[in-house]
């Protein structure tokens, strides 16, 4: 029980944000585990199946909830010059902030910054990276958990790291 | 390869799957390119640092409250 209840909660709060939208995820998603009982295969079964229903419950709890926050993906790519270089200010695209230690990055302002960078994601890119990079399934398990193609699911990764790196760019880089 | 090329297939590299023609490339790229250097480290340390936010632990009255509903399940 409590290695997916574990599971569930992570997911959930990874995508909805919110603790106690969480904790209702958590708690229809085993409503519905018991229900389906010995219905299941197998623990793989189970285990597809609790990543697929709870990416489901969580972007329904986020259905028309903050929109707001989220912020055009556009604005946090890469931008490009003819020739195939980046754009922008050199001691910008130099910023390198990676050898901040976890204890540095997971707290205070820094943290903050993070919280907030993830809150502008949209749900649904939010979900694919809680799925790939904190419960590291395989691009195709999270195709599956989240009804997608493989493809889709890369590309939304992809330009859901983009963004947050750029975010975090902008506001630890400086003086980096 | 041009940066633009180069920031295509990073999710690649970092999973280990890119061809070797385009490994070569990538890897003369970022040896001459300091911007897509710093861009490969924040990238990949990006990736770690909201993987580590992200590992919360499920908190107790949430896991009574379930043990509470598995039990009233099994039982009732």
């Amino acid at each position: 029980m409590s290695r997916h209840a574990s599971r569930v909660y992570r997911v959930a709060l990874g995508i909805t944000r919110s603790s106690a939208d969480a904790e209702e995820v958590v708690q229809d998603v085993f409503l519905q585990i018991v229900h389906k009982g010995a219905g299941f295969e197998g623990r793989a079964a189970l285990g597809s199946w609790i990543y697929r229903i709870t990416t489901n419950v969580s972007l329904n709890k986020r259905r028309g909830k903050r929109r707001e926050l989220e912020t055009s993906l556009e604005d946090l790519l890469p931008r490009y010059k003819a020739d195939g270089h980046r754009e922008g200010d050199r001691a910008f695209l130099l910023a390198d902030w990676s050898s901040m230690p976890d204890r540095e990055l997971l707290a205070g302002e820094s943290r903050r910054i993070l919280e907030e960078a993830l809150d502008r994601l949209p749900d649904h890119y939010r979900a694919v990276l809680v799925l790939k990079d904190v419960e590291e399934l395989s691009s195709e398990e999270v195709a599956e958990a989240v009804g997608d193609s493989v493809a889709a699911v890369k590309t939304r990764l992809h330009r859901a790291r983009m963004a947050l790196r750029e975010q975090l760019t902008r506001r630890l880089g400086a003086g980096r | 390869m041009s940066c633009r090329e180069l920031i295509a297939v990073l999710d690649d590299y970092l999973e280990g799957t890119l061809a070797a023609d385009l490994l070569r490339e990538l890897e003369r790229h970022l040896a001459e390119c300091p911007p897509c250097r710093a861009y490969l480290a924040t990238y990949r340390r990006t990736r770690e640092v909201a993987a580590a936010a992200a590992n919360v632990v499920v908190p107790e009255e949430l896991k009574a409250r379930l043990r509470r509903l598995l039990g009233v399940s099994r039982t009732g």
